[in-house]
């Protein structure tokens, strides 16, 4: 048998087996282990654990516990409780003002976490309720805490990017800096459909009554402000130790979750009960991803084995006869589709290695260092779409987790369509310019 | 034959919710481990062993947490049309395809096994300054995947006794 067509059968498996609903990393080993017994028989079980040798080596990959047991700190000691406030008062009075403050919430957010779960732990428990209580379109919401928590991937810090980093070996500072403008680009376009939209039919999302932003003072919309301390200081005790290469990636992570847990001890929120909370989900959460991603790199492995990245090139640029942009393109739409259907972390670890040794060869006028830290945010941005876009989306499974009864799975899929084309959207933007992305990582670190 | 299968899922249960706790708080260990390589390197004298030994937390951790995160329910499924399915259909399908999964940590429990024991045999060490042995954290990991098969095959009697209309 070719070996593409071996390639493409354990890809079909994996897909046809997922839909039986068992654990993801045990359908996913079990392709890998099966391919790997059959094609190079005793000895092939050596290639499982191998796998498990290497990601113990992906050191960056550490700072993923680091992330989540933060998120989970800043969610159960309902560190941004203040934070929402602050936008609550500030932008409560416009039209679908409540879901842009929950957008720069989670933009906030994103600049202290590096995965979405943080997003929408605590979009879910403080903006949720609020906005359904003021007559927010339920579809609005939802809407608005998926699409607004997956920022958290892409605005530095970002664990995706670590992922990436490692697959592409492209350093995770560059990356992080790439990340910046696309992510506030991103946010801002949310933010413009929003209010767009509500304008347009302001039933979506109506603005607080007179009489309620009269009781709001000026006093108090002042002294709430001292809230949006908090993130900076946590992003700052993060990123400039790590942007000026005092402490690594991993160390940094670690810094993060001090300055958290110091600031849950000082709002006098950190207790038994957000500590137990805290630490037990961090485990399942850290288990989950990295049972998923050792899988995943014994697939990897065999496809390495069976010469996929070779198969790949030349059935785009051989067979296919295609120009660069063309095969970007549909790499891009390929990605879309298989996140729609695949794990999307397993997702990264399998497609990543195939792809980005051929984005290095392609000839698409840019610099060829900066290439890879440029297709590094299209992919991220890609991921983002992937955890939004139904039947599978971790961003989804999360949200049916947290909503409340009356939202049903119907409407968390719909909720997430006008979002997702806003992120479609600035996808190609930052293909068309791909100064978007890497002005400011040129800038900081000029080569 | 029934109570005996009870006994060993409540056992298997028990052991890994234990090891799952223990290993829950090399969270903190590896925090440690790391604000000491920070700490080290800041006064001048990077310490050697503080990267690998995060990186062997790090797979304990895991590894042997991930039984309680079975426990939990936290391994993600794609439930399309597994969540539509009544209890007892979810165990009929749940049954085979965790076949599937227990045959993965089987070929993974048995690589993790020869390369353990050639380790032993040529006391392998990692070849970095530290030079630590590889052999213990191999072991590690086989504990970890022998736990996880073993509330894979709990998890697979679970299984059979919705299905037969019982509750273990």
């Amino acid at each position: 048998m070719p070996y593409e067509l071996i390639a493409a059968l354990m890809f079909s498996t994996m897909l046809l087996m997922m839909m039986t609903g068992q654990r993801v990393f045990g359908i996913i080993g079990f392709v890998a282990v099966v391919a790997a017994l059959t094609l190079w028989g005793t000895g092939g079980e050596r290639m499982g654990f191998s796998a498990a040798i290497k990601l113990m080596k992906w050191y960056p990959l550490l700072s993923l516990p680091m992330f989540v047991f933060m998120g989970f700190v800043m969610s159960e000691a309902r560190l941004a409780d203040d934070l929402y406030r602050m936008f609550h008062v500030w932008f409560g009075r416009v039209r679908g003002g409540l879901a842009v403050g929950t957008i720069l919430l989670m933009v906030l957010i994103s600049a202290m976490n590096g995965l979405s779960v943080a997003g929408m732990a605590i979009g879910s428990t403080i903006a949720l309720p609020e906005l359904l209580k003021r007559g927010y379109d339920k579809r609005m919401v939802t809407g608005v805490i998926q699409a607004g928590s997956s920022l958290g991937i892409l605005i530095p810090p970002s664990v995706v990017l670590v992922l990436y980093a490692m697959i592409a070996r492209a350093p995770v500072s560059e990356l992080w800096m790439a990340g910046v403008l696309p992510g506030l680009l991103m946010a801002a376009s949310f933010i413009l459909y929003i209010v767009v939209r509500c304008a347009l039919q302001p039933s979506l999302g109506p603005a607080l009554t007179a009489e309620e932003s009269a009781q709001i003072t000026w006093a108090e919309k002042v002294g709430i402000l001292r809230a949006g301390i908090l993130p900076f200081t946590i992003f700052a005790a993060m990123m400039v130790p790590f942007v000026y290469g005092w402490t690594s990636l991993v160390e940094s992570s670690v810094i993060g979750v001090l300055t958290t847990v110091a600031g849950a001890v000082l709002k006098g929120s950190f207790n038994r009960a957000v500590f137990e909370v805290a630490t037990r989900s961090t485990l399942g959460i850290t288990a989950m991803f990295m049972w998923v991603i050792l899988a995943a790199l014994s697939f990897g492995a065999v496809f390495d084995g069976l010469g996929a990245v070779k198969a790949v090139e030349a059935l785009f640029v051989d067979r296919l006869h295609m120009g660069p942009w063309t095969i970007l393109v549909l790499m891009q739409l390929s990605f879309l589709l298989m996140g729609m259907f695949l794990d999307d972390t397993a997702m990264l670890v399998i497609v990543a290695p195939l792809y980005v040794p051929l984005v290095a060869t392609l000839d698409l006028g840019i610099p060829r260092e900066d290439v890879l830290i440029w297709y590094g945010i299209l992919y991220t941005i890609t991921c983002q779409i992937a955890y939004l876009t139904p039947p599978f989306g971790y961003n989804l499974f999360l949200m049916r987790a947290f909503a409340p009864k009356e939202i049903a799975m119907g409407d968390i899929y719909r909720s997430v369509t006008p979002f997702v084309l806003v992120m479609i959207g600035t996808l190609a933007l930052i293909m068309a310019f791909p100064q978007l992305a890497l002005w400011l990582p040129n800038q900081i670190y000029p080569n | 034959m029934t109570g005996l299968a009870s006994r060993f899922v409540r056992s298997v249960d028990r052991l890994n919710y234990g090891v799952g706790r223990m290993a829950m708080y090399l969270l903190f260990v590896l925090m440690g481990v790391l604000m000491w390589s920070t700490i080290s390197k800041s006064v001048g004298a990077p310490s050697l062993w503080t990267l690998e030994m995060a990186q062997f937390v790090m797979v304990a951790y895991f590894v042997l947490g991930g039984p309680y995160a079975w426990q939990m329910g936290t391994h993600v499924r794609m439930d399309l049309f597994y969540a539509r399915q009544s209890p007892v259909g979810q165990a009929w399908t749940d049954a085979f395809t965790v076949l599937a999964l227990i045959f993965y940590l089987g070929v993974m429990l048995w690589g993790a096994i020869d390369s353990t024991a050639y380790s032993l045999q040529y006391n392998e060490r990692s070849p970095t300054a530290w030079r630590p042995y590889m052999w213990p954290i191999k072991t590690i990991l086989c504990i970890g995947f022998t736990l996880m098969l073993l509330q894979a095959i709990a998890s697979l009697i679970r299984d059979i006794a919705t299905i037969r209309g019982k509750t273990i």
